[in-house]
């Protein structure tokens, strides 16, 4: 009985305690905002895991747009931006969790002033996260989503999507990152141009890397490339040696990683490397960057660098002013020269929804309105290069830049790669 | 019935263990180049790994059979040890430039500098999360693990970041010592099992050689008896954490030069094998500790090469449970204390 | 504590029912207070599902002594069920039960009722929770906990590869890229619609949840077969030789625990709208066992204040309080680089503050009050 007693006033406690600091966290906010009326203020949400193994590439992405809102001064045209960075993660699963993805959204739902939501990293978590701010009509941009089921029917994907995502039947998500179609396409056509004849996939099983591996498979053989084996890997496996020899085993003389660097990209290339010494090395954007091929921040060795290439959405950013710019304020801001892919992705996404606020003049603080100008984009010029989008919500960004080994052992820019051609 | 029951009891389990590479053995030779050497191959690359394995499982088993505590932080102790490796070889200047002795003679030093860090956090660890709750519930200091587990991987997570990190190569891993009718003997191979065996050996000999040892066996199979022959259980208990961290330091510097990479969740996996590895051979038995490793090691092998990596955990701990209802108490069959 | 003994013995007869109804009218109009998709109480909803999960979960470590580290395995049987049987995952099939949302009573793919997917779930778990249960039952000790982590690793591997096994014109699950968008499911005429902005009903419905599992155990403990559990607990052997069977015995802590699990895994499953294999990693297991640990093992009061109060450290407070009072301070870090290390740490020192847990069981306090010899000399030189 008394075990009962002190459970019953625990339980109270704990909940009263919540209720109070819920109480008090409101109330701040409130006062916070009607201090700030001069203008008005509109608030961005960014929702990506930030804690675990995704964490290097994520930490990127908030400098990116941290860098995008220190540009505008926190600005977008009359009205003050206050951008909050929410972790889709919990501490005890240590990776994107979809409870947490959903009170993400949820939090952007609450408040009136939610303009503009970035997010997520994962697409696994995207599908949590569409539904719920597609019924409170929040524009949402994604830096980084690939999987084509988001936007479209078609290969790739699985019965009822998109169309399942957005209950309101209005799509209120983006993406500026093209689908992985594209970029197996671009991949293919870097196999093919380097003369490959048998080629092994290894992929980190989620959603990115298996489904753009399945992509790569199945549009290897309209690009004449054939592929050998589609392998998912165990991303904690210490070592990938009885793996490199099966591939080796079926002749392969080129290996694509279709994954993210956290997922073991690192020890997968160099067994494989080791096992077919001739191997060519391919990646896809979540391989191509410095924390995977610069042997100084723990990449690969630089003997394998020099064999390896990947594919991002990203072109030569020297090539054009706002690249240029871009370079000189990432290095300024954060003194490296060489921003990941992420970091890229990450600045856009904000710039995007600052430039697209501020060009609405006074309903720059209306969500519908934001929405509408986000699918009516047409040929942006951003460090993406120049795109816009569908009504699908995806960019029409369609070339994809070929990296290979730099002399500082960073992915640097070799060239376009023209979908198709 | 009768008949298949004698059976199975008596060979149910040789046959359980051996049921995989036998099965591909045969395949192999009935195929279309006949030839045992990839599955030696495999074999050979199967108890490198677990000398690893083992080498973690040990102290897994030192710890349990002394306080019945499954230590899960011991898994993170060993990823520390990997990367106080990596980060002390660095410090002192050890690249891929440095001369074959100059390599030699540096890892050597952190080998000690590894044993010795990861001995002494596993001691702390013990003071602080262990030792308090010695008269708690026998599963409270189970939690305090998982506590202690979560604040390493935290420290690895901000010390290198959350991807693999790639490692120079210093041992040139891949590079072939010898080998016979197509099985090769790598360097790495080499390393592993050359540093495991005098370890263990070593340990096994302090275990039934000196006091401490006897003191440690003394306390392991009742404690109460132990400090009333006037052993100071503390010292003694905190000496088996020494001991357990020292191996998993070594391990971790192994760990580090033979995969060339390390990553702060490898000791999630690490440990969680390792645990396997000891239940495998009997907790509590440092033979059956190496012997449960090695095992797991040649599976994971087997696995990853004849049936697929993505399957390789189900498989190894499919045959921990075929184990474990062939025989319940672990391969090394000495019956421990009894949980109370 | 013997002072509360005094006050609580001073307390009139009634008080006891009294506050069980203040706190179950509180309970009920708790959602009232905030608004419909307010964090607090999407953490609280999710913290009273935990509550079922953990509840589960002491029947078997609490109760029975069978320390089982493989408990996520009931989870995922739970949240397939409702991947499999309440979305359009196997979209060849047209099955829809009665009393559906107007969404799945038209869409293609299985679709049963909420209460019938718990009934499901409940009977899927049972057997599962059985046939981890049997080679187990020669094991004693920790034995039992690494046979039972190693199903919990398989049944993980097997959700993650099973986007790979086609079975009835689909896949086995959809691995790491996760069943989509399942039912949500029906209200009742006189309660708001479930829907993933408004959670009222969803807390309600795990209060339900709470309310049924709570009743279930109060009554299992002081049954038969309650004390039966804890007399394997206590002793094995003697309670063989005083007649308890074992094996049913001990077959039936699995089953019923695995069946609360199931419950909340339909629950977490619909909740989070989704069901994806990396939401069952070993992690979980350890996390809701160490809620009934922090809790105070085989004490049902204390089992639910070690859920709650983790779920909130998890959800609420190091998400939200933690990571707003660190931005505050400008430290010039990202305070989620620590959420990990902060969880563990707080293990540690709640752990180290209440080494019984926060609200021990009755029987633990009485027995440890009394000692048992060898550990309270150990205790005394070690304070020595």
């Amino acid at each position: 009985m008394r075990a009962r007693q002190f459970g019953v006033a625990a339980c109270i406690a704990v909940l009263s305690l919540g209720a109070a600091a819920c109480g008090s966290s409101k109330k701040k906010s409130s006062a916070g905002s009607s201090t700030t009326s001069s203008g008005g203020t509109v608030d961005i949400y960014s929702s990506l895991p930030l804690q675990g193994a995704s964490k290097d590439q994520t930490g990127a992405m908030v400098k990116g747009i941290q860098l995008a809102l220190k540009e505008a001064k926190s600005k977008a045209g009359q009205f003050t931006v206050n951008y909050q960075s929410l972790d889709d993660s919990t501490a005890q699963a240590g990776s994107w969790d979809p409870g947490q993805t959903a009170t993400d959204a949820r939090k952007a739902v609450q408040d009136s002033k939610a303009v503009y939501y970035i997010g997520e990293f994962n697409s696994g978590a995207s599908v949590v996260s569409i539904p719920i701010l597609n019924q409170a009509g929040i524009p949402q941009v994604s830096p980084a989503n690939t999987y084509p089921g988001l936007t479209t029917s078609g290969p790739g994907t699985v019965a009822g999507e998109p169309d399942k995502y957005y209950p309101t039947g209005k799509r209120t998500y983006l993406r500026i990152v093209p689908q992985d179609r594209i970029q197996a396409a671009a991949l293919l056509t870097t196999m093919k141009g380097d003369g490959c004849t048998k080629v092994a996939i290894a992929n980190d099983k989620e959603t990115y890397g298996a489904g753009l591996a399945r992509l790569v498979e199945l549009q290897s053989k309209a690009a004449g490339v054939n592929v050998v084996d589609n392998t998912g890997i165990e991303k904690t496996a210490p070592n990938f040696r009885s793996y490199a020899s099966t591939v080796k085993g079926k002749g392969a003389d080129c290996f694509l990683f279709s994954g993210v660097t956290a997922n073991g990209a690192a020890q997968i290339n160099k067994d494989v490397a080791a096992a077919i010494p001739t191997v060519k090395l391919y990646g896809p954007d979540g391989t191509c960057e410095s924390g995977f091929t610069n042997p100084a921040k723990h990449g690969i060795p630089a003997t394998l660098g020099k064999a390896f290439k990947c594919t991002v959405a990203t072109q030569d950013l020297k090539a054009y002013p706002g690249g240029q710019k871009f370079l000189a304020s990432f290095k300024a801001a954060y003194g490296d020269a060489n921003p990941d892919p992420y970091a890229i992705y990450g600045y856009e996404a904000m710039k995007l929804g600052l430039d697209t606020i501020a060009g609405l003049g006074a309903k720059g603080n209306d969500k519908t309105a934001v929405l509408a100008a986000l699918f009516a984009t047409k040929a942006r010029s951003s460090v993406l290069g120049t795109y816009g989008f569908d009504k699908n919500g995806d960019t029409t960004l369609t070339d994809y830049g070929l990296y290979t080994f730099g002399p500082d052992g960073n992915p640097a820019f070799s060239k376009t790669i023209k979908q198709g051609g | 019935m009768q008949v298949v029951r004698g059976f199975l009891s008596r060979y149910g389990l040789i046959l359980a263990l051996a049921a995989l590479p036998i099965f591909y053995g045969v395949k192999d030779l009935t195929g279309k180049h006949p030839s045992l050497a990839p599955l030696a191959n495999n074999l050979v690359s199967g108890i490198s790994n677990g000398s690893i394995w083992a080498m973690i499982a040990v102290g897994y088993t030192l710890v349990y059979g002394i306080i019945e505590l499954i230590n899960f932080a011991h898994g993170d102790v060993f990823m520390i040890g990997s990367f106080t490796s990596q980060a002390f070889w660095s410090l002192i200047g050890v690249t891929l430039a440095t001369s074959t002795f100059g390599v030699i003679g540096g890892l050597l030093v952190t080998l000690v500098v590894a044993m010795v860090c990861c001995g002494t956090l596993n001691v702390m660890i013990e003071r602080v999360a262990y030792r308090p709750l010695r008269n708690a519930p026998k599963l409270a200091p189970l939690i305090t693990a998982v506590g202690f587990s979560f604040i390493l991987q935290n420290v690895g997570l901000l010390w290198l970041g959350g991807s693999q990190a790639s490692v120079d190569n210093l041992i040139h891993q891949g590079s072939k010592v010898f080998s016979i009718g197509g099985v090769v003997i790598h360097r790495e191979d080499v390393l592993a099992v050359g540093l495991t065996v005098p370890l263990v050996i070593a340990l096994t000999l302090f275990i039934n050689q000196s006091r401490l040892g006897k003191a440690m066996r003394a306390t392991a199979q009742d404690p109460e008896a132990a400090r009333l022959m006037g052993i100071n259980v503390d010292t003694t208990i905190s000496m088996t954490f020494l001991l357990g961290g020292m191996l998993a330091g070594a391990a971790g510097l192994i760990y580090a030069l033979y995969q060339t990479q390390v990553w702060f969740f490898q000791g999630f996996r690490g440990g969680l094998f390792a645990f396997t590895a000891a239940v495998m051979g009997g907790i509590g038995n440092i033979r059956g500790a190496v012997l449960g490793g090695i095992i797991i090691g040649c599976i994971q092998q087997i696995s990853d090469n004849r049936i697929g990596p993505q399957w390789t955990d189900a498989i190894i701990f499919g045959y921990l449970i075929m184990i474990m209802v062939f025989r319940p108490q672990g391969l090394i069959g000495e019956e421990t204390r009894e949980a109370g | 504590m013997s002072r509360l003994d005094q006050l609580r013995n001073s307390l009139p007869p009634w008080w006891n029912r009294a506050t069980a109804g203040v706190v179950i009218a509180f309970a009920i109009i708790f959602p009232l207070l905030f608004g419909q998709s307010s964090s607090f109480l999407d953490a609280t909803t999710t913290a009273l599902a935990y509550v079922v999960m953990a509840l589960g979960l002491n029947i078997v470590v609490g109760f029975a002594g069978l320390l089982d580290l493989g408990y996520v395995a009931f989870f995922a049987f739970g949240a397939y069920t409702v991947g499999w049987f309440a979305s359009s995952f196997y979209f060849k099939a047209h099955v829809h039960s009665f009393w559906l949302s107007a969404v799945a009573a038209h869409g293609p793919g299985i679709h049963l009722n909420f209460i019938l997917l718990v009934i499901v779930a409940m009977v899927i778990c049972a057997i599962a929770g059985v046939l981890i249960g049997l080679p187990t039952l020669r094991l004693r000790g920790d034995y039992i906990a690494i046979v039972t982590l190693g199903f919990g690793e398989i049944i993980r591997v097997f959700a993650t590869n099973g986007d790979g096994i086609h079975i009835f014109g689909g896949t086995l699950t959809a691995g790491r890229q996760g069943i989509p968008v399942v039912d949500q499911p029906r209200p009742l005429p006189f309660i708001d619609s479930f829907n993933s902005l408004n959670l009222r009903p969803w807390y309600w419905t795990a209060l339900v949840m709470v309310f049924i599992v709570l009743f279930c155990n109060v009554r299992l403990r002081d049954s038969r077969l309650g004390r039966a559990w804890i007399a394997i607990r206590e002793d094995e052997v003697a309670a063989a030789s005083m007649g308890v069977p074992l094996v049913r015995t001990k077959l039936l802590a699995y089953a019923t625990g695995a069946a609360f699990g199931g419950m909340a895994g339909v629950f977490l499953g619909s909740y989070l709208t989704t069901v994806n294999s990396d939401q069952f990693q070993f992690g979980f297991s350890i996390f809701v066992l160490a809620m009934i640990i922090l809790g105070g093992l085989g004490s049902i009061w204390g089992v639910v204040v070690g859920a709650m109060l983790l779920s909130y450290i998890n959800k609420y407070f190091i998400p939200d309080v933690f990571d707003k009072v660190a931005n505050s301070l400008h430290l010039g870090f990202q305070p989620s680089d620590l959420s990990f290390g902060i969880f563990g740490f707080l293990l540690v020192i709640i752990m180290l503050l209440r080494p019984e847990g926060l609200l021990p069981e009755r029987r633990r306090q009485m027995e440890l009050k009394e000692g048992v010899g060898a550990d309270e000399a150990l205790a005394l030189e070690v304070s020595a």
